[in-house]
């Protein structure tokens, strides 16, 4: 797990383009799927939260799935 | 004779010698206004940074104010000190006073052209520094929500630029802070470069800086054509964003920032479009997240089978769990499905929902179980051998079993 601090738009972006990339071109298998939508989902939440400067919520988050 | 008198004859002489109005090409060294509106400036002509003729002159309050709005009109920088000029003058000798010049007119056409044959004397410099594309090759940032302003905390430019930041209608955080700046005037230079090297000190806590211009007087613009600013800009880590507020050509501020605007509000919306852009990268991603979540779920081959599998194989073996259940599993599963699809409300929390049902804790909840055989969960039940020692894991607790025989995925078991 990245560390919250590690964690910015740049990394986010780059993360959630890989797991797209990865659920688009391999065989998922559904442990796998759902650890991967779990992540991907806590991505967009962060990005979304930071972009509209929640960053209370944010910080939440991380701590519910760090 | 008398000085009175002496002077009164070089008086008469002056006005004798030189009767006329003439044209004279000079730099203004000082100027300052009195209480009363007159004016009064040093003139000077200057070679190679040396003094080679000095003047005094004078223009008159009430030509003084028609002469100034004129002048800066056209040449869209005021009267003021450092600039050069051309001035239709009367020379006068004054017995208290001494020789001085008295301004009757000033052509503007001659300092506009001064002004841009200096700027382009600039432009040159910076080409030949090699510098002059340095701030456009730098990468905009990601996300430019952090903006380091630098303008007159006080100035229209910079309320208009904040409210529109601010009230951006897609709910985006902005986080701007001011380093003021004097953007005319004889300090401004010092002024910028002192505001630039304050954000530069702390240029990780900013992803742009925007160069905004305060107002004030809407023709004086020489601090923007200065080649100390216009380097700064040039080398400085950030992007530079300018919104000077003009309709004439670029200051070179403007062609050495990374990006100019006319104005601040469209600095503004050029910052809030640049988020704009991520945002909807994120949700792009998040839509194919969605689908190919709901693709890979769907696929009859693939999850809901192995899901089947699995438990039916438990079903066989371990627990008599009935085919309703299963299908009751099933149809969980195609709820969760539905709402993967119904992507245009609530994406995420399809997927969330769908994370949920996929949850093996869940799954163990409503009753079914996992069996493992040397700690790997089961699938095939002919890799067990009979006699075996299988650990079942229920919701509460676990089971230890030995195996008395296998069976295919019909449900029938063999042997014993």
């Amino acid at each position: 797990m990245v560390k919250p601090k590690e964690l910015s738009y740049g990394s986010a972006l780059a993360e959630l383009e890989e797991i797209v990339g990865g659920m688009e071109s391999e065989a998922v298998d559904v442990d796998a799927l759902a650890e991967r939508v779990a992540r991907a989902s806590f991505l967009i939440r962060f990005c979304k939260e930071r972009l509209k400067g929640a960053e209370d919520e944010v910080k939440k988050i991380v701590l519910e799935i760090g | 004779m008398t000085l009175l008198e002496l002077n009164s004859l070089v008086k008469a002489a002056v006005s004798g010698a030189l009767p006329d109005l003439y044209w004279v090409i000079a730099e203004i060294a000082e100027l300052k206004l009195n209480q009363k509106g007159h004016c009064y400036m040093d003139l000077v002509e200057k070679e190679d940074n040396r003094t080679i003729a000095q003047m005094k002159a004078t223009v008159w309050a009430y030509e003084y104010r028609t002469l100034s709005r004129k002048f800066e009109t056209s040449a869209k920088t005021p009267l003021k000190q450092g600039i050069k000029a051309l001035l239709q003058v009367a020379v006068n000798f004054h017995e208290v006073y001494g020789l001085s010049l008295n301004i009757k007119d000033i052509d503007p056409a001659y300092t506009v052209g001064e002004t841009e044959l200096r700027k382009k004397e600039i432009v040159e410099r910076l080409r030949k520094e090699g510098i002059i594309d340095l701030n456009r090759g730098i990468s905009l940032p990601l996300v430019p929500q952090r903006i380091a302003i630098i303008s007159s905390p006080t100035a229209a430019g910079y309320g208009d630029f904040t409210e529109h930041l601010e009230k951006n209608p897609y709910g985006y955080k902005f986080y701007h802070t001011i380093f003021p700046a004097l953007m005319q005037g004889e300090d401004s230079e010092k002024s910028v470069l002192a505001a630039f090297d304050a954000i530069e000190k702390q240029k990780d806590n900013f992803d742009v800086a925007a160069l905004i211009r305060g107002g004030g007087s809407a023709a004086d613009l020489g601090c923007f054509d200065n080649y100390a600013i216009a380097a700064r800009i040039a080398r400085f880590s950030l992007p530079v964003i300018t919104g000077i507020g003009h309709e004439k050509d670029d200051t070179i501020s403007d062609i050495v920032a990374h990006t100019k605007m006319k104005t601040p509000t469209a600095v503004a919306e050029f910052l809030i479009s640049g988020v704009g852009g991520f945002a909807e990268r994120i949700s792009a991603l998040e839509g194919s997240v969605g689908l190919y979540a709901a693709r890979l779920l769907s696929d009859s081959s693939n999850v809901l089978n192995l899901l089947t599998r699995r438990f039916t194989l438990l079903a066989a073996h371990v627990f008599t769990v009935p085919q309703g259940r299963l299908d009751e599993l099933g149809n969980r599963l195609s709820a969760g499905l539905k709402q993967f699809f119904q992507i245009k409300t609530g994406r995420l929390a399809a997927a969330e929902q769908a994370v949920r049902l996929l949850d093996p804790a869940k799954v163990l909840e409503r009753g079914y179980s996992i069996t493992r055989y040397k700690g790997k969960a089961l699938k095939d039940s002919s890799i067990v051998p009979n006699g075996a020692i299988i650990i079942t894991e229920l919701y509460k607790g676990r089971l230890g079993s030995i195996v008395s025989g296998q069976g295919g995925t019909d449900g029938k078991t063999e042997g014993a």
